[in-house]
């Protein structure tokens, strides 16, 4: 089948602008703009039922439809900032396909008439922006962007912002911030990033993530009941799979929604390594719980919700598998790890739960771990889950909490006494 | 009252003001939900998590709009099925509350737990300790013992220097953001920010000179740990060895409200001596906020270099008198000057001194002459007709409202003021600011005019003029006044060269005039004064709430001064007439004034109480010395003529008294009654005597009433630290607006200007200066700048001086070598000169000068 979003693979040259016109580049955008009013552009992406690909799942049109028709000025927001551990698609979409996700970020912003798009690239993309920068002024050159689009009155110009490498700023309200120049702190809402007072420069803005944008110019083009033919009714379109960890054959798959983990991992990316039995699978990164890889799990359906009734969430699709020798404790520590690093510190559950965990963890590498230990990291997870400003305290407590209730022998394993150990409360001085 | 809204909070229905942050409405109910980020005069964040509550709301039917009922009748409500944070929610009709189950007991159990993990747990060391929303929440919620092992805690820096006033305990931070948010948002002063982020994430100030900001001291208040302390309180005394007494700062017009902690110390023999300066809830005057020059202004109550003893010139030479001594010389000299006396008050001379000195000069003299200082503004006539409305509170000024700042260095002159005219323009009051240079407050203005130094009373009265051809004339509130149809008719054909700001001012519902005095002579400013009452009273801007008049006096209580009979004109007549005794409270013109000191010098008998030996006292036959504000009870008249009371704080130091006793047993000895046992009946003569001063009795103005936000109790988390006004809100006199039986009289201004050929120098006030009490406070010395002169940058070329070279200033015939500042502030042929950065007075108003190149 021929791919929808990484058409690199079928068209190696598609990153050029010739050869994205040569094969239907902005044929989207020009229907959109010549067939459809904003609002129809709005309710053909509804009916498609696109849901977001950056992690959260939320229906794509519905969001757009958010946007208030009375604001004057309204941005799009393209969430490039790629930071999930594991997680890799939207690079090669933006390196090899980039046309395509500026023809889906233009077609976003003439359904809402934004006037302009925001790139927002993770720092490390650097290189990658610069190409980008080439790209848009080919788009600009063709009047595919900037003033009187395609001889319209509509005029939209795109920018490109980097960002300076902190995990939270892929979290929508503190790229925000860090779009505006403010500190990369999520903020508080309502108000929503939809709504006045939420958004970009606190203008009603749209926010998605690079692939997602990436299926609407197939959306336009072929219309939305094509669209839902692919992958399930609730879960519909093609969705790039990243595979990596204990893997045969790592990399980026674009599959329909639908097909089962186990023909993910076996069929397409060649099961595991050496011949070692798959322990456990992390399907959106680091952020999502654990999932024991039994046959139940295995035989599941890789949708939104069938994801979601296995405990653990589809989220970007990041998939890092661990096979049977794989340390679910030092596996975990890792991951804390990395939020604890990421936790913006904004608000007290995430910014002092990641770090208290950190330090059991570390306790507990060191051998030190205590059978209290193994109770605060039951705890404090759950202290932290629901009570946070933003999802990334969730996150952090879903590697955690999955595997201590899990694997909960390996943790057992590192816990020399089941005794309390003699590292007290009291300071030095009064021991 | 505002339109109210329905909520239940734990079962109990309040009806509340709709559109307040749920917060503010439970704590109005009686429910305490504790926040630590949360702060009521600032937005909430929702960073600390700590006011987590269940949430719901009542379900409506759509047809009926009737609440939905279950089976047992009570309404059916849509829970939030997290729990939410309080301080992101604003109240809304059918909403419901449950702050006291077990699962919001266990959630605030948890971040608590949390917060207190690498909390240090100092207590026992800590300046906040006793007084912590930290240490008091954790008495109510939180585990017994916490689960964090000890050796687990980040170590951080515990003394760092956040400029020379704050220090910061980063291990005590709790990553609140209350410091940040009070200079972005309060403020308006980039100086504090976050660095880093999780764990790491810590203050720093962003700022050079660090934590550049006036009001640094607010944010030591409003920090719900000890991360932030003073450099003046740090390590000085225990929150609860503490006695807070009420009192009034003695630095400025605004009167802001202070508590003075105090204690018995061993630094000052064992005496009660004053530790800090708090800031003391008044929400018609300061809020909850103070200036830092209010903050750590006070070391002059208990600075060595007090005179404790009444001095007497012998020759050359000092000598330790007891008070009958001097009273004796100075009862003898009066009684033979006759009307050749003339009687000086300062600016921080307390109402019932004023009073005093008033009944002494009237004792002396049939026809005294009662002079204050400094006496560059005038214009009592204008306020008492035109003042602003008593009840007015700049937080209630927003959309609907104009401040016009004119003449003033707002920031400079008055910062708590400033601050709320600030804060009234983020909320979208309209603020036209005029002067001959630009200022800081320009940055919040709506439209800013730079007049030309001289032009300011033709600006004002333009207006007026403006108000006019744009039917803006309030005939209802002008049938009241007298001479409006002949002014109206002499503003006819004046031309208004800032139309723009005129019509912002004249299109709002309120309006509020400050009227500083720079760049203005003792007889143009009484002109401006009146050219702001004219436009008040035409447009019908006076007689109301957030409407009317305010001066920007130099001082705590030259309103009390003008109330009381003494003038400024009186002063600048004694530069014409010299008295041949002077007898002066107070005040140090021969630290501004250089034509005043030759009169002193010339003097036959010169009298000056004081508390320290000042440039004037050196010219004093007697040296009377008297107490600080901090030893005695008194009442200070703010600019919005609010009458304040302050309490005694410290005992005596040496033999010092009163200035009111001292004046009134002078008077004794020429006759008068024994001096009054209190300062209370020294009010009591006042309110019998003076009738805007009828209901200024002093159990009146002790008068306290609950104020919202209620920032004052036990809750210390809620507002901040100390707040709590036990000693009175003070009370307001009306103005003659004000009562709709009085009749009102404008009449034309005189627009003459000054005409100085070339360069001229024009004082301006800076707030950190030299002035007698301030330059008692040793820790805020780096802050007062080396004497300088700013210059405009192309005259600065011209005479090819550049940024930071020490020039020559020429000026009323003296030379003055200033550091020059070229900054772009200045105005072309302007030299700007502040005053009392020395003791070496330079220019007094506006005068001719010429500036010299010192050669290599």
């Amino acid at each position: 089948m021929e791919h929808i979003l990484l058409r690199d693979l079928d068209i190696p040259d598609i990153w050029q602008f010739d050869t994205y016109m040569a094969n239907g580049g902005y044929d989207g955008l020009k229907k959109a703009v010549a067939d459809h009013t904003p609002d129809e552009v709005i309710q053909i992406v509804m009916d498609s039922n696109l849901r977001g690909r950056g992690g959260a799942g939320f229906p794509t049109g519905r969001k757009w439809s958010f946007i208030p028709k009375d604001a004057e000025i309204k941005y799009v927001t393209v969430n490039a900032d790629e930071s999930e551990p594991g997680t890799f698609k939207d690079r090669q979409l933006l390196e090899k396909n980039p046309h395509q996700v500026l023809e889906g970020s233009l077609i976003t912003a003439y359904a809402i008439q934004a006037t302009a798009v925001y790139i927002y690239c993770r720092g490390e993309f650097w290189d990658l922006a610069h190409e980008l920068e080439v790209r848009i002024e080919e788009a600009r050159a063709a009047n595919l962007l900037g003033e009187n689009i395609l001889g319209t009155d509509w005029s939209c110009d795109v920018h490109i912002h980097l960002g300076a490498g902190a995990y939270i700023c892929g979290e929508e309200s503190a790229l925000l911030n860090s779009l505006q120049g403010l500190l990369g702190q999520p903020r508080v809402r309502p108000p929503f990033p939809a709504q006045h007072g939420g958004g970009l420069y606190y203008q009603p803005t749209v926010v998605n993530n690079v692939e997602t944008l990436a299926n609407v110019p197939w959306i336009l083009l072929n219309g939305a009941e094509a669209y839902r033919s692919i992958g399930t009714p609730e879960s519909p379109g093609p969705k790039i799979f990243c595979m990596s960890g204990h893997v045969e054959k790592p990399g980026n798959y674009e599959l329909p929604l639908g097909i089962t983990f186990r023909e993910l991992i076996y069929e397409h990316a060649g099961g595991i390594p050496n011949g070692k039995e798959l322990k456990a699978i992390l399907p959106s990164g680091a952020s999502g719980p654990v999932l024991v890889a039994t046959d139940e799990v295995l035989d599941s359906p890789l949708t939104y919700e069938s994801v979601e009734a296995l405990g653990s969430t589809l989220g970007s699709a990041s998939f890092i598998l661990m096979d049977e020798d794989t340390d679910m404790v030092w596996a975990a520590a890792k991951m804390n790890h990395f939020f604890k690093h990421e936790s913006c510190g904004k608000c007290t559950p995430c910014r002092e739960g990641t770090f208290w965990l950190d330090r059991v963890y570390e306790r507990l590498l060191r051998g030190e771990g205590t059978a209290r230990d193994l109770t605060i990291l039951e705890n404090v997870p759950r202290q932290m889950q629901g009570v946070t400003l933003c999802a990334l305290g969730d996150f952090a407590a879903n590697p955690v909490l999955s595997t201590v209730t899990q694997f909960r022998a390996e943790y057992e394993r590192y816990i020399q006494s089941p005794e309390p150990a003699a590292a007290s409360n009291m300071p030095d001085a009064a021991r | 009252m505002a339109e109210t809204v329905t909520i239940t909070i734990d079962g109990q229905q309040f009806q509340v003001p709709k559109g307040i942050n749920l917060v503010d409405a439970a704590k109005m109910s009686g429910t305490d939900i504790p926040v630590f980020c949360y702060h009521p005069k600032m937005d909430p964040v929702g960073m600390c998590r700590m006011c987590l509550v269940e949430l719901g709301s009542v379900v409506t039917n759509r047809e009926t709009g009737e609440p939905d009922v279950d089976d047992n009748g009570d309404p059916v409500v849509r829970w939030f099925p997290k729990l939410q944070t309080a301080c992101t929610q604003t109240v809304s009709e059918g909403m419901v509350v449950r702050g006291a189950t077990q699962r919001v007991r266990d959630a605030r159990d948890d971040i608590l737990e949390f917060i207190l993990t690498s909390h240090p747990l100092d207590c026992p060391i800590c300046d906040k300790g006793g007084e912590c929303p930290l240490q008091n929440l954790t008495m109510a919620y939180g585990p017994g013992e916490s689960r964090f092992v000890f050796d687990d805690k980040i170590r951080l820096d515990k003394h760092v220097p956040l400029g020379d006033l704050i220090y910061l305990d980063r291990e005590r931070c709790i990553q609140c953001a209350r410091c940040t948010r009070f200079c972005d948002e309060v403020v308006g002063d980039d100086v504090l920010a976050f660095h880093e982020r999780g764990r790491r994430l810590q203050i720093v100030t962003i700022s050079d000179p660090p934590f550049d900001t006036k009001f640094s001291g607010n944010t030591t208040d409003i920090c719900p740990v000890g991360a932030l302390t003073t450099a003046d309180f740090r390590f000085g005394a225990r929150p609860w060895e503490l006695d807070e007494v009420p009192s009034i700062c003695p630095h400025c017009p605004v009167g802001c409200n202070i508590s003075a902690s105090t204690r018995l110390d061993r630094d000052f023999g064992g005496k009660k001596v004053i530790k800090r300066i708090m800031p003391r809830q008044n929400e018609h005057v300061n809020e909850i906020w103070i200036c830092d020059k209010g903050r750590f202004g006070h070391h002059h109550a208990r600075a060595e270099e007090r005179l404790t003893t009444p001095l007497l010139r012998r020759g050359d030479e000092w000598v330790a008198v007891d008070w009958d001594t001097a009273y004796s010389e100075i009862a003898g000299r009066l009684k033979k000057a006759g009307d050749n006396v003339a009687f000086l008050a300062g600016n921080n001379l307390s109402n019932e001194d004023l009073w005093e000195l008033r009944k002494l000069a009237h004792r002396t003299s049939n026809t005294p002459r009662l002079g204050v200082w400094p006496a560059f503004m005038t214009g009592a006539d204008a306020v008492a007709q035109a003042g602003v409305g008593t009840g007015t509170r700049l937080q209630d000024m927003g959309p609907d409202s104009a401040i016009l700042v004119i003449a003033s260095d707002f920031e400079e002159e008055a910062p708590v003021w400033w601050l709320q005219v600030k804060q009234a323009a983020d909320r979208g009051a309209k603020v036209v600011v005029a002067n001959g240079r630009p200022t800081k407050l320009d940055r919040y203005a709506t439209e800013v005019v730079h007049y030309e130094y001289g032009d300011a009373v033709a600006v004002l009265n333009s207006f007026a003029a403006r108000a006019r051809s744009k039917n803006k004339i309030d005939a209802d509130f002008t049938a009241r006044v007298d001479g409006a149809a002949e002014l109206e008719a002499e503003l006819k054909g004046t031309r208004v060269p800032f139309a723009d700001a005129a019509e912002t001012l004249l299109d709002a519902e309120d309006l509020v005039i400050f009227a500083g005095g720079e760049g203005l002579t003792l007889d143009q400013h009484r002109e401006l004064m009146q050219a702001a009452a004219n436009l008040l009273l035409l447009t019908g801007h006076a007689g109301k709430p957030n409407n009317g008049l305010v001066p920007v006096w130099p001082g705590a209580n030259l309103q009390g001064a003008f109330d009381l009979g003494f003038s400024a004109e009186t002063t600048a007549a004694l530069a014409d007439q010299p008295p041949t005794v002077w007898f002066i409270g107070s005040a140090d013109p021969a630290a501004e004034d250089a034509a005043l000191v030759q009169s002193l010098a010339n003097a036959e008998f010169v009298v000056v109480s004081t508390q320290f030996m000042t440039p004037t006292a050196a010219h004093a036959n007697v040296i009377l010395p008297a107490q600080s504000f901090a030893e005695r009870e008194g009442t200070f008249t703010n600019g919005m003529r609010r009458v304040q009371r302050f309490y005694t704080a410290q005992g005596p130091v040496g033999d010092t008294l009163p200035e009111w006793r001292i004046y009134a047993n002078i008077g004794a000895r020429l006759g008068g009654d024994k001096p009054r046992i209190s300062a209370a009946l020294v009010m009591r003569d006042i309110t019998q005597n003076v009738p805007r001063y009828a209901a200024m009795a002093y159990p009146a103005l002790a008068a306290v009433e609950k104020q919202f936000p209620d920032v004052g109790g036990d809750d210390l988390y809620y507002g901040g630290t100390a707040y709590t006004n036990t000693g009175g809100l003070g009370i307001q006199w009306p103005a003659n607006a004000e009562d709709e039986s009085a009749r009102l009289q404008v009449r034309p201004v005189q627009l003459d200007g000054y005409q100085i050929e070339g360069l001229f120098a024009v004082p301006v006030r800076v707030l950190y200066d030299r002035s007698t009490l301030f330059e008692q406070s040793e820790m805020m010395h780096t802050h007062v700048p080396e004497p300088f002169a700013e210059i405009n940058n192309q005259d600065a070329a011209h005479i090819g001086i550049v940024d930071g070279e020490v020039i020559r200033l020429n000026v009323n015939g003296a030379q003055h070598l200033l550091t020059a500042r070229v900054n772009g502030q200045a105005p072309a042929g302007v030299v700007l000169v502040p005053q009392l950065l020395s003791k070496t007075p330079i220019v007094i108003g506006p005068a001719a000068c010429a500036i010299e190149k010192i050669g290599e």
